[in-house]
């Protein structure tokens, strides 16, 4: 692992969706009556993504990223993707604030007290410029 | 016997009126603000406020998306809410025949009204060399696939009428599609198709200027706006009138009473002064029908439409 | 009527009070809707479509023209500032804007996004004044093959975006040709790549893509650290506030391009302001000193894009004035408001309406002064958000970004959309993916592949109509020849490598 490069697995990864684009136009329309069908692009740009991720996993030369900080993005963005699969339960505010107290407090390791006041202040405040002064509704 | 028939009648239809909204009403529509659905629905409210026909406003709630497919699963998620309607097009019966993400169609929902026919107009370039329909049909006979017609998908009403001329003259040109009605007129006038179908109020400006001249109408009889042009029976095409409709809808499992009601103030509008107005100014045909006519309308429509947009090549998946 | 009578009774018209503070009205509220991601000026105006009914139709058209374009002024702003396109046609202005601000430059970035807002506005105006009716002659001419070949040598442009690395160039380019072809192929209704979700019918919102990859992935990149290191120097000074004078000579050719091309891509009826933005992007880095600069801060990489799609909203109203033929989603809210008020716009429009249209036109000069005296003074104040701590600035900035987006479908999907392209956005910047020819390929793709169909429908199956009609012939040339470019520049370097080594 230490040997490949990461063009060697986003190349792997974007071969298999190349393979799916291919696999879905096979069975879609290559040629109608009336000129090319919905099959005729995506099979040639999946084609495309094909050879262009082979070529990627042969000689893709990207040195190594730095992974040390990864954990701490895919933790936020892990709390935003909770957020929005509970807005429509808890309300706005509650997933909204919820996920700013955790960015102020974990990710930035600031004290409780400032992340809640943070979490109050841009709720409050998206609540009055949407749908107070513009009327436009807030998930 | 007689009084006692009268007071039974009395409070049948007191009964029958007993439903009235008590909330704002929510008119749900398919487009985004701007859109036809929307325009109509809003102009609709307007009428209804003026004309003093519900104690209640009523808000216009765009769900735009999959060319009504959100719409009615959004109408069907709200089974049994009074305060809520919709209004749909051509598309809400067409589309669920030809895409499998459709959750819910016009059947699952409950039928309201129907309000109105929008009837077009087949138009050429001014400087063509077809005068009549039937030039342009002789023309297409003599050349197969060669004349080219600007449209919309192939499941609206454009094509439609071309399926159902072809079918009944043996004629064949070919169809391009365009997303946007300003391509399809901007195709017309730049002389890269020879014919459209366009509503008559986006015609209406390029007649007059006299760079468009109009063969045919599709409707059941003469547009005020339109006396000396022939409808496609008058000239001698007798094909099934597949008109574009719209219409008002209700999530399911509303009672009786409630369309009722709403059948009693739709019909009301549409008796109503400002309506005439509406119609005349938008070039429309008041095609009103009550739930049931609707209901059967809806399964003719859908029945027919299949046969068509099977002949058209067309996949389908209900 | 001639221009110069026309024009004078324009301005008399303009400058009542009344339609003075209508403008005002008008440009204000554009500003402050395109600042706002999510909110476009399509939906503004259909709010506002019933309250006109109150007013004069003059004022009227004024005020919801001032909306259409003063969006486009304000759109730049969280672009540069917070890597948010306000509106999509603002997405090009976030790859230099932004890269302007984190190295201390927003003010000038800013700045220089106003004036060149203003000049290619004012082109643009002087456009729908003096050729608009020929223009929309030679418009009509414009059909599927050649938008084929406009769209061809946009894609063409993705060499220049390229960056390092050509294959991941073309990787994401093409992802972004199949996130567009995702939803209802328009010619035959087969659902593509919906996974049965019927949310997916319609295919993918631009701006919920653009705002995920660029935003969304932007905040996540930062996440890594922790440090309390200020992300976005703030300028100090007022020199620093504002673009010098250097500035503003690098951007002349910007100024000059920017507003002539996105005219002329606004007057096509469907190519909008995010394909003028793009290409002149385009243009502008292939002709630029500094090309391989751009991307890391150029300041004529903010002025071309933004010149663009101010000028196109002149270029646009231009078949919708002559015509009546919308070109856009705001055209045709435009148009439906003209047809409310008993206008009826068509080819006879500006003949039976002198006074309308010429009052149109010259609100739009006062409107543009109006906006740069509005926006430029904002500046500073605009530099100062940078100064919010980043542990506000990250939650706030994601707080807008998932606010905009449902604000403009009301769709609970996109929200989950957008954080998976969050997610997308920050895998390509740890694996060196470049995203503007993601969204490249996105903004392109789905025109592109209708414009081919079309054309092939038009010639029966013939792919010599592409090559017969002279304008396409052309673009597509050009198309062949900006592919070639890092060929001749690969070819120059071996060249000179060569004659080096034949040297020692």
């Amino acid at each position: 692992m230490r040997h490949r490069s990461p063009d060697f697995w986003s190349g792997l990864a974007l071969a298999a969706l190349g393979a799916y684009i291919v696999a879905q136009a096979r069975g879609w329309d290559y040629l109608t009556d009336d000129g090319p069908g919905p099959g005729f692009f995506p099979l040639w740009y999946g084609i495309a993504i094909l050879a262009c991720s082979a070529w990627l996993v042969a000689f893709g030369k990207s040195p190594n990223a730095d992974w040390r900080g990864t954990g701490r993005a895919l933790a936020t963005w892990a709390a935003v993707a909770l957020s929005v699969a509970v807005v429509k339960v808890v309300t706005f505010a509650v997933a909204f604030g919820a996920l700013s107290f955790f960015i102020v407090a974990v990710m930035y390791r600031r004290p409780p007290l400032v992340a809640a006041l943070v979490a109050i202040c841009t709720v409050a405040g998206f609540y009055l410029v949407f749908p107070f002064a513009l009327g436009v509704a807030l998930p | 016997m007689k009084l006692a028939l009268a007071f039974l009648a009395v409070l049948v239809s007191s009964s029958a009126l007993a439903f009235k909204p008590t909330r704002t009403i929510e008119v749900v529509v398919h487009t985004g603000p701007g859109g036809g659905s929307d325009i109509l629905a809003r102009a609709v409210a307007g009428m209804i406020e003026k004309e003093k026909l519900l104690p209640v406003r009523m808000q216009v709630v765009n769900k735009t998306g999959g060319g009504g497919a959100v719409a009615a699963a959004y109408l069907a998620e709200k089974a049994g809410d009074e305060n809520t309607i919709g209004f749909f097009t051509g598309v809400w019966l067409t589309g669920p025949l030809t895409s499998p993400e459709y959750k819910v169609t016009l059947r699952d929902l409950t039928p309201v009204a129907r309000l109105v026919l929008e009837p077009a107009l087949i138009a050429v370039k001014a400087d063509a060399p077809f005068k009549t329909m039937a030039d342009f049909i002789n023309a297409a006979k003599q050349s197969p696939g060669q004349l080219k017609q600007s449209g919309g998908s192939p499941t609206s009403r454009d094509n439609v009428v071309r399926q159902l001329l072809q079918k009944h003259t043996g004629a064949r040109w070919a169809y391009i599609s365009f997303p946007g009605g300003g391509e399809r007129i901007a195709a017309l006038l730049g002389g890269h198709v020879n014919m459209m179908v366009i509503e008559p109020a986006e015609a209406g400006e390029h007649i007059r200027a006299g760079n468009m001249r109009v063969l045919a109408q599709v409707s059941e009889s003469r547009l005020p706006g339109f006396p000396n042009v022939p409808t496609l029976k008058e000239a001698g095409f007798d094909i099934p009138a597949v008109p574009q409709v719209r219409g008002v809808v209700a999530p399911p499992k509303i009672p009786a009473e409630n369309v009722l009601y709403w059948e009693d103030v739709l019909s009301k509008l549409t008796k109503s002064a400002s309506w005439k107005k509406f119609l005349a100014d938008n070039q429309f045909e008041d095609g009103y029908q009550n739930a049931a006519d609707l209901t059967k309308f809806y399964d003719e429509f859908t029945g027919r439409m299949r046969g068509i947009l099977q002949e058209a090549g067309l996949k389908l998946v209900r | 009527m001639d221009v110069a009578t026309g024009l004078l009774h324009g301005f008399a018209l303009a400058l009542q009070p009344l339609n003075l503070l209508w403008c005002f009205v008008g440009v204000l509220l554009g500003t402050i809707v395109g600042i706002l991601p999510g909110l476009g000026p399509p939906a503004t105006i259909a709010m506002l479509l019933p309250l006109t009914a109150l007013m004069n139709p003059a004022g009227a058209i004024i005020m919801l023209a001032g909306i259409y374009y003063g969006a486009k002024y304000g759109g730049s702003t969280t672009s540069i500032l917070l890597n948010v396109p306000g509106e999509s046609a603002s997405v090009v202005t976030c790859l230099d804007g932004y890269a302007m601000a984190r190295k201390g430059r927003a003010g000038p970035a800013l700045g220089i996004a106003a004036i060149a807002s203003f000049v290619a506005g004012t082109v643009g105006v002087l456009g729908l004044m003096l050729v608009a009716p020929p223009l929309a002659k030679l418009a009509l001419a414009f059909s599927s093959p050649e938008y084929f070949a406009l769209m061809s040598l946009g894609l063409a442009m993705v060499v220049l975006l390229a960056g390092r690395s050509m294959v991941k160039a073309l990787l994401a380019m093409l992802v972004g040709l199949w996130i567009a072809g995702i939803g209802t192929d328009v010619f035959t209704s087969q659902s593509r790549f919906t996974f049965g979700r019927m949310e997916l019918l319609s295919g993918i919102d631009f701006v919920v893509v653009a705002i995920g990859v660029f935003a969304l992935g932007e905040v996540l990149a930062n996440m890594e650290s922790r440090e309390e290191a200020q992300v976005l120097p703030v300028p100090k000074g007022l020199r620093n506030l504002l673009p010098t004078m250097q500035d503003l000579k690098d951007c002349r050719f910007a100024f000059a391009q920017g507003s002539v091309l996105g005219f002329l891509v606004g007057v096509l009826p469907g190519a909008g302001s995010t394909i003028a933005s793009f290409i002149s992007y385009g243009v502008e880095k292939a002709f630029s000193k500094r090309r391989h600069e751009f991307g890391t801060g150029v300041i004529e990489g903010v002025a071309a894009p933004e010149g663009a799609n101010n000028s196109e909203t002149g270029g646009a109203l231009v078949p919708l004035l002559t015509l009546g033929i919308p070109g856009s989603g705001t055209t045709a809210i435009l148009l439906a408001a003209l047809v409310l008020w008993g206008f009826k716009p068509g080819p006879l429009f500006i003949a039976e309406n002198p006074g309308m249209f010429w009052g149109l036109v010259a609100s739009m000069y006062i409107g543009n002064v109006m906006l740069l005296v509005l926006n430029l003074p904002l500046v500073p104040l605009f530099a100062q958000v940078l100064r919010t701590p980043i542990y506000v600035l990250y939650p706030l900035i994601i707080g807008i970004s998932f606010v905009g987006v449902y604000a403009g479908s009301g769709s609970l999907f996109d929200l989950y959309l957008l954080a998976g392209f969050g997610l997308l956005g920050y895998l390509m910047r740890k694996l060196d993916y470049p995203s503007a020819p993601l969204i490249l390929g996105l903004v392109l793709g789905g025109a592109m592949e209708r414009a081919l169909r079309q054309s092939l429908m038009m010639s029966e199956g013939s792919l010599s109509i592409l090559v017969s009609r002279p304008i396409s012939a052309v673009m597509l040339a050009l198309a062949l020849v900006v592919l070639m470019i890092p060929l001749f520049s690969r070819f120059n370097t071996w060249r000179l490598r060569a004659m080096e080594q034949e040297e020692s």
